[in-house]
């Protein structure tokens, strides 16, 4: 019979010391977790307060119960849905093509050095390009909408990604390579066995990386032309002077960057597991 | 004993944008099968890429290097394994995914069987109960134990050791020395070790060649008989200091030649 391996129960007995030790760890704990409720519950309260009392116009600065009040009113009316939809549409889709595309450019640019050479001096500069300012020129293109705000997000993430792919794939010591063909590896074996896994770290930081860039890539789309989206409200509560509007958008779009990026650091915790 | 590896005359040249640098001149030495030979030279001599040549990971300008009954070339991966400065055990795989990586690459006929032979290698090695940890919670000298049993489990004819006890701190190293020689010998293996450690070399080797700076020559060949089980007994020889001395004075003409 196999015997278990028997697990030992978490309060196993710890000595005085480690017990203070302990103790002390949860207690630093609790309390920067307490200071961060803290400041964002003082900060939503001293907003209020103040826009309350009339210190400041709540017309201009908005005031979290305006701002709930806003929220709640479309969430009844179900119209918050359709803009948060596509905000998270474009930005999942721009995202996803950047990140794949970027990284499946930056396996080629790997596999050859030729490729890698003569394209170099355009990706830097491309690098540097301010992408919005191709913005017209897509919208000239690709018509206004959501296909235009895609195309915009995917540019500002893609060449990040290819440059710090292809960085990771470069970094790859040159020592194991030659492992791998002392065993017969050929480049292909060379490459998924050892290249890529080598830069999931990378891979990862470029995910997080991206999950920022990519809000601002569709925000910014939505901002050029668009007719729908949190990007839009913004733009439009701006424009009639609902500023209740601009910043319950502004909110809105706080929480989701803030739930696509506690995404990828759960991704990265499973992955360092 | 018979030959395994005959090197006879060789060249070697590389090119650089400034001129074409010669590495090796007129290399000759030859290593018998069982025998465990160290290659000592100043740095920078070429030791490594003399390494390279017999794995055949690149061509010699001339002359030949003859392995087995076969002169080596680019298909003679099998024949050899190579072990290097550092272990490169992949993180990301368990300890048994990381000695099965040849097989994996290979996929040679009789997988069955060499997978087998890799458990027992884990086995007779104390690593079995290891094989589903991943290389960061191993020490550094398991850590080299695991690389050199990567290489054993394609049973190549020749193992290179390129400076692999280079990374470990002294202690760790000369306990990771007697490892890898009772290894090597209980394997019944014939290896060839690059070092710039003269009382490794010493302790490790039957056969010590001397290499000249560059272009590398073969200066002189020792053949040792120091008496003791493991390198460190060896290390206890009476000989041993006079040898040390013997070729130290060897590599030192050799540095101030440059």
């Amino acid at each position: 019979m196999k015997t278990k391996k028997i697990k030992l129960p978490k309060c196993a007995p710890y000595s005085k010391a480690h017990e203070r030790y302990l103790r002390k760890n949860r207690n630093d704990k609790i309390i920067v977790l307490s200071f961060q409720i803290l400041i964002l519950v003082a900060f939503i309260g001293l907003w209020e307060l103040l826009a309350q009392t009339g210190v400041i116009d709540p017309f201009f600065v908005s005031s979290p119960s305006r701002i709930f009040n806003m929220l709640s009113s479309m969430i009844s009316d179900g119209s918050i849905w359709r803009h948060i939809g596509i905000t998270l549409l474009e930005t999942i889709l721009g995202f996803g093509i950047a990140t794949l595309g970027g990284t499946l450019l930056a396996i080629i640019l790997w596999w050859s050095e030729k490729l890698r050479r003569v394209l170099e001096p355009y990706i830097v500069v491309l690098n540097s390009l301010p992408k919005i300012a191709l913005g017209p020129i897509i919208i000239l293109w690709v018509g206004s909408g959501m296909s235009a705000i895609i195309i915009m997000c995917v540019l500002i993430c893609i060449v990040m990604t290819t440059i710090s792919m292809l960085n990771a794939f470069m970094s790859c010591d040159n020592d194991k390579i030659l492992l791998m063909k002392s065993m017969k590896a050929n480049k292909l074996q060379i490459f998924w066995k050892l290249v890529l896994p080598n830069a999931m770290n990378d891979f990862i930081s470029v995910l997080k990386i991206n999950v920022g860039l990519a809000w601002v890539g569709t925000v910014m789309g939505e901002y050029i032309s668009s007719s729908a989206g949190l990007g839009y409200l913004i733009v439009y509560g701006s424009q009639i002077f609902r500023i209740d509007l601009v910043m319950m958008s502004t909110v809105v779009l706080c929480l989701l960057a803030a739930i696509m990026y506690l995404m990828v650091s759960w991704l990265e915790k499973w992955h360092n597991r | 004993m018979k030959k395994l590896l005959d090197i006879n005359k060789v060249n070697f040249f590389y090119q650089t944008k400034k001129e074409e640098i010669c590495a090796l001149r007129d290399l000759t030495f030859s290593v018998d099968e069982l025998e465990f030979a160290s290659i000592v030279g100043p740095s920078g001599c070429g030791k490594t890429t003399i390494l390279s040549l017999i794995a055949g990971l690149l061509p010699a300008s001339s002359g030949s290097i003859i392995l087995g009954d076969e002169k080596v070339g680019k298909n003679n991966h099998e024949k050899i394994g190579y072990m290097f400065q550092r272990d490169h055990l992949f993180e990301w795989r368990t300890i048994w995914k990381n000695i099965t990586l040849g097989i994996e690459l290979q996929k040679p006929a009789d997988k069955d069987e060499k997978l087998e032979f890799a458990k027992q290698l884990l086995k007779k090695y104390d690593l079995y109960e290891f094989q589903n940890r991943k290389p960061r919670e191993l020490s550094g000298g398991m850590r080299q134990r695991v690389a050199l049993i990567r290489t054993l489990v394609l049973q190549p004819m020749l193992l290179l050791l390129d400076e692999p006890f280079s990374a470990l701190d002294f202690q760790t190293r000369v306990g990771v020395c007697d490892d890898v020689h009772h290894i090597i010998k209980s394997e019944k293996k014939t290896a060839i070790l690059v070092t710039h450690d003269i009382s490794e070399a010493l302790s490790m080797s039957d056969k010590l060649v001397i290499l000249s700076s560059r272009p590398a020559t073969v200066k002189h060949i020792e053949i040792l008989k120091l008496n003791g089980e493991t390198p460190l007994l060896r290390r206890e020889d009476p000989r041993f200091g006079a040898l040390f001395d013997f070729v130290w004075k060897k590599l030192t003409n050799e540095n101030e030649k440059n």
